[in-house]
């Protein structure tokens, strides 16, 4: 075996055999156990049945999915609305200070989760920071009743994964060639074409690395949702973690994050085979 | 390559040191023992106290039943799953003749349904689910009755508890029903209650429903009377009450997990916590009511008068104390998830 | 005038980054136990911080597992970001849907998997399965943002490079590793963060006696989470800031 094969080896066996243990594995289990019969004392047990499966087509569980793709589409839009220009000033930023800013945009991150959303809490409330500004200023008669909103929810979403779009958008741009949007220049194209016809199309891969990064992820989250939106509607998430603890339904839970797992597979199968047909047709 | 070997010495031995002490697994809840307390325990009897944490019942229970409790030795179940855990046979008997302090224990609080006898589980603290309001919205008249929560004025300004047992639990007071009914028609008619009362509901609170009241998003709704007298201590216009139909109430237990390898350590630490003394430390450090008569009795007089804390025995009779609802828990959460998807 | 729009759009994102935390802070210093309301300054949470010793160790616990499982998934997720890019292996597209199906998998899910996975292999849970629990969650991010980098990548320049003789080991180390370095580092950023915070799945693989901080903070919610968090979570974001700035400077000192 030569060095590249040997590396090559390397890499695909290394990572090929921590997913099948770590990830195939118990993702089998989970398969598995959304086929048998849910039992009081030991979570699940014989027979097997279909019929959780069954159980989920209710227009109940469309509410709770389609509650939750909502949420992680508006999410996944906002942060790259707020993100790419982010990325993009932060790529053309003079090289020396690029790492620094990089980190100081992950270092809020550092601090946990939770205490950071009671952190805007404490800005959103009724008597909260926002509120009693806006009062002293006589810009508002009375509180704007900001908490427990939709909004709140979204500020909080994007928040937490404002990061996972910012980066890999940073990682894309901040490679692509300057004199590649010169060269552009310098043939007539003005700001706008050179975005749409350079820079875009370059930086794609980023885009699509960040929105899955942020709508993925987004999907199974609802500790923020809950915290600032006031758990009032259910999500993906709230319904699972529901029927695993409180009902203690581990085969109905299974088969509802098997259906999700299906339909993003599904999701992201038809992304690809547009995107490479686009792609091909653009190169004829 | 030997750098390595030192590496993972080092984070192999403290398993292996720890082998030959007598040592002692503790399961709670983050801050719900004061540290002066577990010090105490370990320079009393010299056994080393390893004091892990979890985050709701209901993950606690997974997590034990996984493992079979393999790995702690004392765990502070709440009412139900004591039930729940005892039926299941996850925990091991508590020999009463082995805690010299046993007899320090409120009466009121022991041979409960959850576990008749008890047998499985020791009470530690003790509290109630009932209304809370605050007293420069609301006048205390208006806040007598669990149906008082269907009031139009309340609009869009109560908290209720992120619980499915709780919150179904009031529509099935409300109708003349047991929180621990398990008729399917029962439940039916409790979740068509709270469904009516949704629009008053402008937060489930899963975290610290004291918040929405100090953070004057609520004006009133149903609290635990820990978080109720916490709250008061820095907002006094939070008013704690005991409803007309009844309270919800609630014992925080200590038991043994069947396969806990030190029963012995396990049952001294108990007993170490039945003295009064330490019982009332607890007490000051956490703010929930000691199930400790003894320790009761030694508080300061507005400590032991304080309704919020200490209820009269009239409302601890009129209210129950939660069981486990076997397989109709299915029937509650599907009608929790109607109820959150406005359906 | 361009150069204006991109200071204020960049500021503005750090003012909505940084302002929570500066909440924070302030509030750290806050006298009152139970409710957000401002009610004198007080050092009393910093000094009882000190005295919590078992906050302390969860806190160092929950620093060495980011660390050591930040590292891991890097350097694993970077191999494996090549693997996908590079070669044609069978079960690519097995691989691929793996890769995404843990960023959407419910915490839940995967915490209680995993852990039946190790009941059932007979491993106890404690520090390892932690890690391990880790590296997996944390790999899928990694792979994804490198990937992504490595996509727009020239492949003729490796073709050059190994036409010039230059060995496998070289070609990676000489010339892709530089120029996918950004990627890499915003993995390990990343990485780093996922772990630091991760509670649900964290909390069902790890075993008594090895306690991480973000378990013991969702914890406190029984009592409501006190303001000592606060006081370490404000200590613990002046120092990482304090250390990223020197870095910063000393490094721009050298290049001088």
């Amino acid at each position: 075996m030569n060095e590249k094969q040997g590396f090559k080896f390397f890499a695909v066996f290394l990572n090929m055999t921590w997913f099948a243990l770590f990830v195939l594995a118990p993702g089998l289990m989970v398969v598995g156990i959304s086929f048998l019969t849910r039992d009081i004392s030991t979570f699940f047990a014989w027979p097997l049945t279909l019929d959780h499966y069954r159980e989920l087509v209710d227009p109940v569980y469309a509410k709770v999915l389609k509650n939750s793709l909502v949420y992680s589409f508006n999410t996944t839009l906002l942060c790259l609305g707020i993100g790419y220009p982010f990325a993009w000033f932060l790529s053309r930023a003079p090289g020396h200070r690029r790492p620094l800013l990089l980190m100081m945009v992950i270092i809020p991150f550092w601090t946990s989760s939770l205490i950071r959303t009671y952190a805007l809490v404490i800005l959103m409330k009724a008597n909260g920071i926002i509120n009693t500004v806006l009062l002293a200023a006589g810009l508002v008669s009375e509180p704007v009743s900001m908490l427990y909103t939709d909004a709140a929810v979204y500020v909080g979403l994007v928040y937490s994964l404002l990061p996972f779009m910012i980066l890999p958008l940073y990682a894309v741009l901040e490679k692509m060639d300057i004199r590649l949007m010169e060269a552009a220049r310098d043939l007539g194209a003005g700001s706008f074409q050179v975005f749409i016809h350079v820079v875009l199309p370059l930086s794609l891969p980023g885009v699509m690395a960040g929105c899955i990064m942020v709508f993925l992820p987004a999907m199974g989250l609802f500790y923020i949702p809950d915290l600032l939106g006031g758990a009032k509607t259910m999500l993906v998430g709230n319904f699972i973690k529901n029927q695993f603890l409180t009902a203690g339904n581990w085969p109905f839970g299974s088969a509802a994050s098997v259906f999700l797992l299906l339909l993003m597979v599904v999701m992201l199968g038809i992304y690809f085979f547009i995107s490479t047909r686009f792609n091909r047709s653009q190169e004829s | 390559m030997k750098k390595w070997i030192v590496i993972l010495c080092l984070l192999l031995v403290p398993a292996l040191a720890s082998a030959g002490d007598r040592t002692l697994f503790v399961y709670n809840w983050t801050e719900y023992m004061p540290d002066e307390v577990l010090t105490a325990f370990e320079e009393k009897t010299g056994i080393n106290v390893v004091y892990s944490t979890y985050d709701s019942n209901e993950s606690m229970y997974a997590k034990v039943k996984l493992t079979q409790g393999k790995g702690y030795d004392v765990v502070f179940p709440s009412t139900y799953f004591v039930h729940k855990m005892r039926k299941e046979g996850l925990l091991s008997p508590i020999d009463h003749a082995s805690l010299a302090n046993f007899k320090h224990l409120d009466p009121v609080l022991l041979d409960k349904p959850y576990d008749p006898g008890n047998t499985y589980s020791i009470p530690y603290v003790w509290g109630s689910t009932a209304l809370a309001f605050n007293r420069d919205q609301v006048a205390p008249e208006k806040m007598q009755s669990w149906k008082d929560l269907w009031r139009p004025e309340f609009k869009n300004r109560l908290v209720m508890n992120d619980d499915v047992r709780e919150v179904l639990g009031v529509g099935l007071i409300i109708n003349g029903f047991s929180v621990n009914d398990t008729d399917p028609d029962h439940i039916r008619m409790a979740y068509e209650s709270i469904r009516s009362l949704m629009p008053n509901i402008r937060v489930f609170s899963g975290d610290s429903p004291k918040q929405p009241l100090l953070n004057l998003e609520a004006w009133a709704g149903m609290v635990w009377n820990g978080e109720a007298y916490m709250a008061a201590q820095d907002f006094p216009a939070i008013q704690y009450a005991y409803p007309e139909e009844g309270a919800i109430f609630w014992v925080d237990s200590m038991v043994i997990p069947k396969e806990a390898r030190n029963k012995k350590e396990a049952l001294a630490f108990i007993d170490f916590i039945l003295e009064p003394e330490n019982a009332l430390l607890v007490c000051e450090y956490i703010g929930y009511a000691p199930a400790n008569r003894t320790a009761v009795g030694m508080m300061p007089e507005e400590l032991k008068n304080n309704p919020t804390i200490f209820p009269d025995p009239e409302d601890v009779k009129k209210g129950e104390f939660q069981t486990d609802v076997g397989d109709a828990i299915l029937v509650y959460e599907r009608y929790w998830e109607r109820l959150k998807t406005g359906m | 005038m361009k150069r204006w729009i991109g200071i204020s759009w960049v500021s503005t994102v750090f003012a909505f980054l940084y302002g929570p935390l500066l909440v924070l802070m302030v509030f750290s210093f806050n006298q009152a136990r139970y409710t957000s309301e401002w009610q004198g300054f007080s050092l009393t949470w910093y000094a009882s911080l000190l005295e919590n010793q078992y906050l302390l160790d969860a806190f160092v616990n929950s620093l060495t597992v980011a660390f050591v499982s930040s590292l891991a998934a890097t350097a694993m997720g970077t191999l494996g970001a090549f693997a996908i890019a590079w070669y044609r292996f069978a079960g690519k597209k097995l691989f691929f849907g793996l890769v995404y199906s843990v960023m959407m998998s419910p915490d839940i899910v995967m915490g209680i998997s995993l852990l039946m996975l190790f009941v059932t292999a007979g491993i106890h849970p404690g520090f390892f399965t932690l890690l391990v629990a880790h590296i997996t969650f944390c790999l899928p991010f990694v792979i994804v943002l490198v990937h992504a980098r490595i996509a727009g990548f020239d492949p003729a320049v490796v073709d050059a490079a190994r036409d010039l003789g230059a060995r496998e080991h070289e070609v990676f180390l000489k010339i892709v590793f530089p120029m996918i370095l950004p990627a890499v580092l915003a993995g390990w950023l990343l990485s780093f963060t996922l772990s630091l915070d991760d509670v649900i799945i964290s909390f069902f693989v790890t075993g008594p006696g090895f306690e991480i901080l973000p378990l013991k903070i969702y914890s406190m919610v029984k009592l409501g989470v006190t303001p000592e968090v606060n006081a370490l979570c404000t200590i613990l974001f002046v120092l990482t800031l304090a250390a990223v700035l020197v870095a910063h400077f000393l490094i721009k000192e050298k290049k001088k």
